[in-house]
């Protein structure tokens, strides 16, 4: 991760959401993006310049065109029809974003497209972000990791923002992913908390 | 225990986007025409139960392609064709337009009411003796009101505030075109326009298509609906359907049957209209025959 002076920046052509720049950086801000947020409180899990992403809730390709900066290759995906089209017009503006129109749930309807990869972000609003997350962990390479968004209003909005984190690592607890940390995002984000995943070998 | 019926490995098929696995060996596929793959990809047989990891190096052992930069160009030339051309078939279906007119016009509505309220408050600042009381002032009356001020401005005011409603008369026609065209059935059960915002509360005919009718009944409603859910408080009785006069000008013991009734129907008629995208004069006589049975009128 680059930072310059305290601040996120990755590296790439500006200019993709009216980012601010520092000495020809994007300038990647925690208050926009949970990826960021993660990084600003210490999250150690890099992205490396080889590593494959598959990136789920992709919107507007905000976060992705950052992801993309760091990484070799990202595999959007998005289902909603508006931010999609954004997402397609910063994918072909980048030479290594892989943008799917599908459904999250429906993992296998974009299985014949996505490799392996090192790791899974995702960032969904949805009731059952966990079964999301269970469902795709097979695109993730043995002792891959994954890092997901729980964001707890999306699951309940009148529900202990605590108890829903605490059953999302209870369900992925039972699956091929191991919940290492849960970190909330406050004070960038409220109500989301980033679980840091690692699979299985 | 159930049987686990395991298939031989020779007859295993998996499908990768670049070739097709069948025993062991990987058959790259013939073009690399992203219309060509993409095609191959929606064709039936390619439907799979089930993700076999592969790595991009399979594409080129089998000779698809050479190099990673060259597996990533083509890969993403063929996944940006099929976004574009799935936003195309949606984008090009009449109803996303229905939908986004019928914002429009509420928020030209919104504009309206917002903007003579603001002038009549302006009027009453100026004019001592007027008072709202006793008299309905609201739309072209609160106009008239205005437009007999002495106030240069607040004449310029008013002739705005006339184009923007007869910019609404205007919009609200154009849907009830569209929608009559687009969901003939329905519209023609409860008006065009209040179709129009049936749709777009659901976001789409097809989705308008698969919801039941007590949702129908209720669309629209989600406040009291949650609020009836989460906190017991009564069961709304009508969303958007209030809107159609059928519901709103029935006696009040009887609104609750006639909504449930109209719902009913509407249900069957967007199912119609979606899947047939024809007027059923026949449907549409029984169904009016129930509605007005629902309102207690021979």
């Amino acid at each position: 991760m680059i930072w310059i002076d305290g601040i996120l920046v990755s590296e790439g052509e500006c200019g993709v959401y009216g980012e601010r720049t520092l000495r020809g950086f994007r300038v990647w801000n925690p208050y926009r993006s949970k990826l960021a947020a993660y990084y600003y409180l210490g999250g150690d899990l890099e992205i490396e310049p080889e590593m494959r992403v598959l990136y789920l809730g992709a919107a507007h390709g905000t976060t992705v065109s950052h992801v993309a900066d760091y990484s070799e290759i990202t595999y959007a995906v998005e289902n909603a029809y508006a931010p999609m089209r954004d997402l397609i017009a910063v994918a072909s503006r980048r030479k290594n974003i892989i943008p799917i129109f599908a459904d999250a749930t429906l993992p296998l309807f974009y299985a014949p497209l996505v490799e392996s990869v090192d790791m899974l972000f995702q960032d969904v609003a949805h009731p059952d972000q966990a079964g999301i997350a269970m469902k795709n962990s097979m695109f993730i390479r043995p002792e891959g990791h994954a890092l997901i968004v729980i964001k707890a209003r999306s699951v309940d909005v009148s529900r202990n923002p605590g108890d829903i984190v605490d059953e999302a690592c209870r369900v992925l607890d039972n699956s091929l992913l191991a919940v290492r940390k849960v970190m909330w995002l406050e004070p960038y984000h409220h109500d989301h908390a980033m679980l840091v995943c690692k699979k299985v070998p | 225990m159930g049987i686990i019926l395991v298939p031989h490995p020779d007859l295993l098929m998996v499908m990768y986007w670049f070739g097709e696995v069948a025993g062991n060996t990987l058959t790259p596929c013939p073009s690399r025409d992203p219309k060509y793959l993409s095609d191959r990809l929606d064709s039936p047989g390619a439907d799979i139960e089930e993700y076999t990891p592969f790595s991009w190096e399979s594409a080129r052992d089998c000779g698809f392609i050479s190099s990673r930069e060259e597996y990533i160009r083509i890969l993403r030339s063929l996944c940006i064709f099929r976004a574009e051309r799935d936003l195309a078939l949606i984008s090009c279906h009449p109803g996303q337009e229905i939908i986004q007119m019928v914002r429009m016009l509420d928020q030209v509505d919104e504009a309206v009411n917002l903007l003579t309220e603001k002038a009549l408050e302006w009027h009453a600042a100026r004019d001592p003796t007027f008072s709202r009381k006793y008299r309905q002032v609201r739309g072209r009356r609160a106009r008239e009101i205005l437009s007999g001020s002495e106030n240069q401005m607040m004449q310029a005011i008013v002739l705005e505030l006339k184009n923007l409603s007869g910019l609404r008369e205007t919009l609200s026609k154009e849907i009830t075109i569209l929608a009559s065209d687009t969901m003939p059935n329905s519209s023609t059960l409860v008006g065009g326009v209040v179709a129009a915002r049936l749709l777009s509360a659901a976001g789409g005919l097809s989705r308008l298509a698969t919801l039941p009718a007590g949702a129908i009944q209720v669309l629209g409603a989600g406040q009291a609906l949650f609020s009836h859910l989460n906190l017991g408080t009564p069961a709304p009785k009508h969303g958007i359907i209030y809107q159609h006069q059928r519901v709103h000008s029935a006696a009040k013991e009887r609104r609750g049957k006639v909504s449930r009734t109209l719902a009913a129907k509407l249900a069957i008629a967007v199912k119609i209209d979606y899947y047939r995208g024809q007027k059923d004069p026949e449907f549409l006589e029984s169904a009016d025959r129930a509605i007005r049975n629902a309102g207690g009128r021979p």
